[in-house]
């Protein structure tokens, strides 16, 4: 079984391989013109230098930073918040379809209100990224504890636990799946809305890069710094997978495919 | 064993329950004494589940009261624990057997180093000696009920409230199930509330057996159980009187379903 | 377990309080306060003009009539590639192999990544915008498509063996009627993201549509209108969500499955 599997994997990479291969056959003989599609050699020249140079490495780290910044800012206020409505039927009367009512707008929408109100600045952009990422947590957390087994209440009843020990050992984790779930989605705005806010402000990020490199018509730094958002992408998305097999391992496979760790 | 009027630990005083206009449980009287198992039958809608909820305090009576160890039930308290009958949904999915017996450790302040040592000793006296560090998802039905008597029993209580605990199980894991808790009651003296619908598992683990009359539950008529202890599978339930009892049970139910 | 509620329940007016003490305050703050002339929020009044405004010149129309329709020639392209590749992938074992590295190398590229060089090669307007929202889209139907394929009853392909049926009939009449209530799950979930992609990509370049509409607002200091039309594509998406589903329900009583939610790349 592993065996095949390592087979397949090494089989799917020749592939991998052979499509870069076409792409190189293609720009060999210009069939796409060299302005929008440049050679895989020059591509990977680009990334290399610009990364050894220093310019893509800072506009790289500097995108990385804002867009983690900017979601961890997202977990801590949207679970914090989560909870807090989550376990207060007073709240979650009174404040619950306000906070349903945010679902439908897309995060992206709240930049240009943000933008009047705030600005662009440095801080301004994190806090349009930990707003705008905030959402899916927060109605994650209120839908997780909102769907507790009411009889795991009777259990905490009969332990005579007291409110904090029962969000912290009942509800939370019995909330952890979809706060998961929605973790990984608020890391993809996160990126999302990091690169757009570099896109709209000029500062330094691989958004601005990306930008720059295209009015320059340089495709090679353009596909390099395609190439590090998808692996920024790619990384992000691995890391929450390897999390959600960690904390989610007591999940029956029948489940676990069903929360999509698969 | 026991006769009624003797010290009792547990007292239903003139007990009732009503949900807004519907009354559940109408004016029940019973005394339970120390160490005895008392088991509950009756056909559905009689109140079965709803008596183990008030005795448990997790819901209090409109009306008369429960006195426990002399004084008023008030709320939940921590030696009197319970089983539930969906362990499945009782039981902590995130959390190991042994970290599932921890909860009620942990909620009852138990001292951090004590914790391991008489984790396994439950473990062990339940049977899982060999699963503590599996997640319910992977136990079987009858190993995920054991777990959850022994949390009930990391309580160290001294009533026991079991809910139908064996009543999704099938018929030899039920029976196996049966005996350990015949050998736990001993073996910890602590009294058992059985909730159950099968008459002759009423009759196999009680001293005493609660008929109830449904619409409202209220107390149809008590049966006393003589059968000697230890009991056996086979010669307890085939001996005459234990015959004898299933049926009087068995024409009582059929009686109050009328 | 709590008393019956009665026919005649009292309208709950709780979840209604917070928003409109929120707006009364705001309301009276922006009117009384000295912040009246404000070139960064306006007052709810000011928004409820603003929306009737660019309703009644045609702004608002025009600019959801170019979002909607990037959008759905986005979708539609999003779902027949999805569609297909899905259904490939589900069928041979052997393609979803050899492609697994190359796929889930491309699938994690953020759409907005792609904006810059569709700008490049298309210019402004709908085609770049559709590129986009084509290869977001795209992934939900594609995944979808496939695990429906994977999860097929394996009675229904034993009936079109029993039947001796061709492969095209096999896939026509036994397969695709059976995963439609999935795709159309998929059909659901792309949607959205195809609405989001598009006011994303209008809000980062191109000048057209509800996003750059808001950003045209925001940079002509005219708070009133950005905050309008946010309400307004929040509406959108709450009314073509709730179609859909209204739509899903009504086509496949039958039940759609296990729902997978997917992230909006």
């Amino acid at each position: 079984m592993t065996l095949a599997r390592t087979i397949g994997f090494i089989a799917s990479l020749a592939v991998a391989i052979l499509f870069i291969f076409l792409w190189h056959l293609v720009t060999l003989y210009k069939l796409v013109p060299p302005v929008f599609l440049p050679p895989p050699m020059k591509t990977y020249d680009a990334l290399v230098q610009g990364l050894a140079s220093g310019p893509l490495l800072k506009a790289s780290l500097a995108t990385l930073q804002r867009m983690l910044l900017g979601w961890l800012l997202a977990c801590v206020a949207g679970v914090g918040i989560g909870a807090l409505v989550g376990t207060s039927p007073v709240l979650m009367r009174y404040l619950g379809p306000t906070l349903e009512a945010f679902r439908p707008i897309p995060a992206s929408a709240l930049i240009p209100v943000l933008i009047a109100i705030v600005g662009l600045s440095e801080g301004m952009i994190l806090s349009v990224i930990a707003f705008g990422a905030l959402w899916p947590m927060l109605l994650a957390t209120i839908h997780g504890l909102q769907s507790v087994e009411p009889l795991l209440y009777d259990v905490a009843g009969a332990l005579r636990m007291n409110m904090a020990t029962i969000i912290s050992k009942i509800g939370l984790p019995s909330a952890v799946p979809d706060i998961l779930a929605a973790m990984r989605l608020s890391l993809t705005i996160a990126l999302i809305l990091a690169t757009v806010c570099e896109m709209l402000s000029g500062n330094t990020g691989l958004g601005q890069w990306l930008l720059y490199s295209a009015r320059q018509f340089s495709s090679a730094n353009l596909f390099a710094g395609i190439l590090i958002l998808g692996v920024f992408g790619y990384l992000t998305n691995a890391l929450m997978t390897v999390a959600e097999r960690h904390l989610l391992r007591w999940k029956s496979p029948h489940e676990a495919n069903r929360a999509g760790i698969a | 064993m026991t006769q009624i009027g003797q010290t009792a630990q547990m007292r239903l005083e003139g007990v009732s329950l009503s949900y807004g206009a519907k009354l559940v449980l109408s004016d029940i009287n019973l005394d339970i004494a120390r160490g005895e198992i008392v088991s509950v039958v009756g056909p559905s809608g009689c109140g079965k589940t709803t008596s183990l909820r008030v005795l448990a305090g997790l819901v209090s009576p409109s009306g008369g009261r429960i006195v426990y160890e002399g004084t008023p039930l008030s709320g939940p308290r921590r030696d009197i624990a319970i089983v539930f009958q969906d362990y499945g949904k009782a039981l902590l999915p995130w959390r190991t057997a042994y970290q599932n017996i921890s909860l009620a450790l942990e909620t009852m302040g138990t001292d951090k180093s004590e914790r391991p040592d008489r984790i396994h000793a439950l473990l062990k006296l339940i049977g899982l000696g060999n699963h503590a560090d599996k997640f319910p998802s992977q136990m079987s039905g009858g190993m995920q009920q054991r777990l959850q008597i022994a949390r009930a029993l990391a309580q160290e209580p001294s009533v026991l409230l079991m809910d139908e605990p064996f009543g999704a199980l099938d018929a030899m894991t039920r029976q196996t199930l049966q005996d350990e808790l015949l050998t736990l009651s001993t073996k910890t003296g602590a009294t058992i509330y059985f909730v159950t619908h099968d008459l002759e598992e009423a009759v196999y683990l009680s001293d005493r057996v609660v008929g109830l009359l449904p619409n409202p539950g209220r107390v149809g008529r008590i049966f006393d159980v003589n059968l000697p202890r230890p009991r056996d599978q086979l010669t307890t339930r085939e001996s005459p009187e234990f015959l004898h009892l299933r049926h009087e049970l068995y024409q009582f139910v059929k009686g109050a379903e009328q | 377990m709590t008393a019956p509620a009665g026919p005649t329940r009292p309208f709950d007016w709780r979840p209604l309080a917070v928003p409109l003490a929120l707006i009364t305050a705001w309301e009276l703050a922006m009117v009384l306060g000295p912040a009246t002339t404000s070139e960064t929020l306006a007052a709810p009044h000011a928004v409820l003009v603003g929306f009737f405004t660019i309703v009644a010149d045609g702004t608002l129309l025009t600019a959801t009539a170019q979002t909607l329709g990037a959008a759905l020639g986005g979708l539609a392209a999003a779902v027949a590639i999805g569609l297909v590749l899905g259904l490939v992938l589900g069928l041979s074992a052997l393609i979803d192999m050899l492609l697994e590295v190359s796929i889930e190398a491309i699938r994690p590229v953020p759409s907005i990544a792609l904006v810059p060089l569709a700008m490049m090669i298309y210019g402004f307007g709908y085609r770049m915008e559709m590129s986009i929202i084509a290869f977001t889209a795209m992934w939900p139907v594609m995944i979808l498509t496939r695990t429906a394929i994977r999860d097929l009853e394996p009675r229904l392909l034993e009936v079109a063996k029993a039947l001796r049926m061709s492969f095209s009939d096999k896939v026509m009449k036994i397969m695709l009627p059976a995963i439609a209530p999935r795709v159309f799950v998929a059909l659901r979930l792309a949607a959205g993201v195809a609405l989001v992609v598009a006011i994303t990509v209008e809000i980062a370049s191109n000048p057209q549509g509800l996003g750059a509409a808001m950003i045209l607002a925001q940079q002509t200091f005219h708070p009133e209108l950005t905050l309008a039309i946010l309400i307004w594509i929040g509406l959108l998406g709450y009314g073509i969500n709730h179609a859909l589903l209204y739509l899903q329900r009504r086509l496949f009583a039958f039940g759609t499955g296990s729902e997978v939610s997917h992230d909006a790349r």
